[in-house]
């Protein structure tokens, strides 16, 4: 009888093992879990954040899309695989089998515990098992309290503060930035301006100050580029999905409610108040206009915005003093070089008004425009052109017999004499500007 | 060891006295085998398990000897049938004859043949008739013999060891799947090593004799095997372990099997589809956890282990699958088969 209850007690401190064990392995399975899903949490949340601070709102959609779709399914695949390594009791006995190369003793004494007749051999098994309870301690089957996911929660963490820092030392450099610029005054000429549809995910922080005349014109070339953008589709779906993603970058970032500092201050200025009139009220010539304008857009590309709001004036990269801005304004025949910093728009560097002259559609060459007739010396070398003319021709047989082969004209190669010079294009020359005024007249004609 | 003491083995041994006899059995018998030590063990095993073994080997490896020397270190009773094409079935299960009593009345009586002892060596058993191998079948299943509409109890324990040349096939009987299946292990003697020719040959050309001593005494080897096979039979299993021998059984069924019907084995093994016609009979599993029964005992272990299956998983199982001419052709043999099925079960437990 006490031999019995001996055993008994045994096969209890044996079960009550297993159920440590059991307690234990559970418990990293719900740290594991829970860590990567704050880990994922974290870091997702952070990327985002980070995206949402860095890059523009297209970029940041996509970016934020990713990842959290790699966030969702990182927390799904990590839940499942919690819910797996969740041990019942017989779970916990095999690992304390194995973990312990205990030849699946503990498992059988687990399995035969309730078992209505035992075997013989019964007695012989529990003692044979309590024997080894050392073996499968609690402490020797998963000697860790602490799931090792704290290490990716811990990483994400760190990972967000990097973020955190590096957001908040680049919004206090962007506003210390625009305080700055905002102290002067910034004058633009509208005819070096692209005018496209504002990115209605930027928010209004501009002033325009300018007459009457070239704000007419800034509403009409408004108008026209409002109606470019409303034909395109795909910009009308690009420009909800900026919005989206703008306002969503406002609410992260939270600057909608943030003070972003005092607003620019923009003098705008017209110098051919003709040519600009004509050009806005043609559509064609307006996108004539885009193409050089595109150009100077990309010299002149920055922030800032119109005050209504559909209007994104990019403003000039030189900044100048009102007064002078103006005198430079009603000067129309001098027109200053402008320094581009884009040096890949050729085109914008050759004829410094090119792109300003309301849309005429000037290019290199084309001579129709007197506006573009002078600009710096070309370093162009003689005879790297070439063109190609198609001619439709149709086939004659001009043998006197039908099914004779027709009259195939010789190639004939005539060299150029002395006087002579390949048809390429001339090279720019220097224009004294006593002489501008003659030839102006000559090609206005 | 006092009278007590062995009074109490005899009834019931305990796991240490399992270990211990067996070790000591195995000890005698490799005073006259040299080599072989996992076909000893595979033998005794099924000895213990209460089985039959079949042993495959080429000529000169010491089968004979092995059976031999097996039945003089247990002490029990021993006889040997050579399998030739012309034997007849009441040449091994006996027949009845005539003889005269006292007083002048003639009577038929039964005459027991070489069937009714404890362990019986059928040598080369495939260059028997079918219907001689048959002769066996009631034997190996259910210990008896059934001549002349009377039946003949054996006395346990009851061991059959049959032996078959695998090289000489003109003039053989291939065994049929049943009788195959009656088998608990097919063990392989394997050619031996050039040391281990050398041992054969000095134990073998000198004038000693290999020494081999019983380990029980003549009066008690009976029962004293018979309680080692109780006890064998007292291991306990985890219902875990019993469905993984069941679901290795299963693994070897190809999955198109017609046996099989809609109950698709849960693992899948290239190789058994592939290669085998038809596999392991349910027998199969009992062999499985009566082999790793054995194992755990002699382990010191009163439960079995996954690993104990996977040990004797190829004693089991070899000689229960039936392959298919694709095998043939691409040299694939029943081993490998085993194999690729422990490694998929294993793999499929974890």
């Amino acid at each position: 009888m006490t031999e019995t209850r001996r055993d008994q007690q045994k096969l209890w401190l044996i079960l009550f093992q297993i159920k440590g064990v059991r307690a234990r392995l559970n418990s990293l399975a719900l740290q594991q879990s829970l860590f990567s899903t704050l880990a994922f949490l974290i870091g997702g949340a952070a990327l985002i954040w980070g995206a949402a601070l860095f890059l523009s709102p297209l970029l940041f959609l996509f970016a934020a899309l990713a990842v959290a779709m790699f966030a969702l399914a990182g927390i799904v695949r990590q839940g499942r695989r919690g819910l797996r390594q969740l041990a019942n009791s017989d779970r916990a006995a095999a690992i304390a089998d194995q973990r312990g190369d205990l030849k699946g003793r503990v498992a059988t004494v687990l399995a035969l515990a309730e078992a209505p007749k035992r075997s013989p051999l019964w007695p012989y098994l529990v003692e044979d098992a309590y024997s080894r309870r050392e073996e499968f301690a609690p402490a020797r089957i998963e000697p860790r309290w602490v799931s090792r996911s704290i290490f990716a929660l811990l990483a994400a963490g760190l990972m967000a503060l990097a973020i955190v820092f590096s957001g908040l030392r680049s919004g206090n450099q962007v506003r210390r930035t625009v305080a700055g610029s905002a102290r002067g005054q910034i004058t633009a000429d509208i005819g070096n301006l692209e005018i496209r549809p504002a990115d209605p995910a930027l928010e209004p922080n501009a002033e325009i100050y300018a007459d009457e005349k070239t704000l007419r014109k800034l509403e009409q070339r408004l108008a026209a580029a409002q109606r470019d953008a409303d034909q395109n589709g795909l910009s009308r779906w690009m420009n909800k999905a900026r919005n989206l993603a703008g306002d969503l970058q406002n609410e992260l970032t939270g600057q909608k409610t943030e003070n972003a500092g005092p607003p620019l201050q923009m003098r705008l200025t017209d110098r051919n108040p003709d040519q600009s009139d004509g050009s806005a009220s043609n559509p064609s010539s307006q996108n004539s206009s885009g193409q050089n304008g595109s150009s100077a857009s990309r010299a002149n590309s920055g922030s800032g915005t119109a005050g209504d709001g559909q209007t994104e004036p990019a403003p000039p990269t030189t900044s100048m003093p009102g007064a002078e801005a103006d005198q430079l304004a009603r000067n129309k025949s001098a027109f200053p070089a402008q320094p581009g910093p884009d040096p890949a728009d050729s085109a914008f560097q050759d004829f410094a008004g090119g792109g300003s002259g309301g849309g005429q559609g000037s290019s290199h060459g084309s001579g129709s425009d007197p506006n573009g007739l002078f600009g710096p010396d070309s370093s162009r070398t003689l005879g790297a052109d070439n063109f190609k003319i198609t001619i439709e021709a149709q086939a004659s047989d001009e043998s006197s017999r039908s099914g004779s082969p027709g009259y195939i004209p010789p190639r004939i190669r005539v060299p150029l004499n002395s006087d002579q010079y390949p048809d390429e294009p001339l090279e720019r020359g220097s224009v004294p500007s006593a002489d501008e005024a003659a030839i102006k007249r000559v090609f206005q004609r | 060891m006092n009278e007590a003491e062995e009074a109490t083995l005899s009834e019931k041994p305990s796991i240490a006295d399992f270990a211990r006899i067996f070790r000591r059995v195995q000890g005698e018998v490799h005073k006259a085998i040299v080599g072989h030590e996992q076909a000893v063990e595979e033998l005794l095993s099924a000895l213990f398990a209460g089985g039959h073994v079949l042993i495959e080997g080429v000529p000169g490896t010491g089968k004979t000897t092995l059976v031999k020397t097996l039945g003089l270190a247990l002490n029990l009773s021993f006889n040997r049938v050579q399998f030739t094409v012309d034997l007849m079935p009441a040449d091994i299960t006996g027949t009845r004859v005539i003889l005269g009593g006292s007083e002048g009345r003639r009577e038929f009586s039964f005459q027991p043949g070489p069937i009714f002892c404890h362990i019986l060596l059928a040598d080369e058993i495939n260059r028997a008739t079918p219907k001689t191998q048959s002769a066996l079948l009631e034997a190996m299943a259910e210990l008896q013999v059934t001549v002349g509409g009377t039946t003949y109890p054996l006395a346990p324990p009851y061991f059959v060891m049959a032996t078959l040349n695998p090289i000489e096939m003109e003039g053989t009987y291939p065994l049929p799947e049943a009788q195959l299946d009656r088998f608990l292990f097919k063990v392989r003697l394997r050619y031996p090593g050039e040391d281990e020719m050398v041992r054969i040959v000095s134990s073998t050309t000198g004038p000693e004799e290999a020494g081999v001593e019983t380990v029980f005494p003549l009066a008690e080897a009976a029962s004293r095997v018979e309680a080692l096979k109780r006890l064998v039979r007292e291991v306990m299993v985890a219902p875990p372990v019993e469905r993984y021998a069941a679901r290795m059984v299963r693994a070897t069924q190809p999955e198109n099997s017609r046996i099989l019907g809609d109950l698709h084995a849960p693992v899948h093994v290239d190789a058994v589809n592939r290669y085998v016609s038809f596999g392991s009979s349910p027998r199969g599993a009992q062999a499985l956890i009566m082999g790793a029964k054995v194992r755990a005992l002699l382990d010191g272990r009163a439960n079995i282990d996954y690993e104990d299956v996977d040990r004797v998983a190829a004693a089991s199982l070899e000689h229960r699958i039936m392959l298919n001419y694709a095998a043939h052709t691409d040299n694939v043999d029943a081993a490998h088969i085993v194999e690729q099925v422990v490694k998929a079960v294993r793999t499929s437990r974890q």
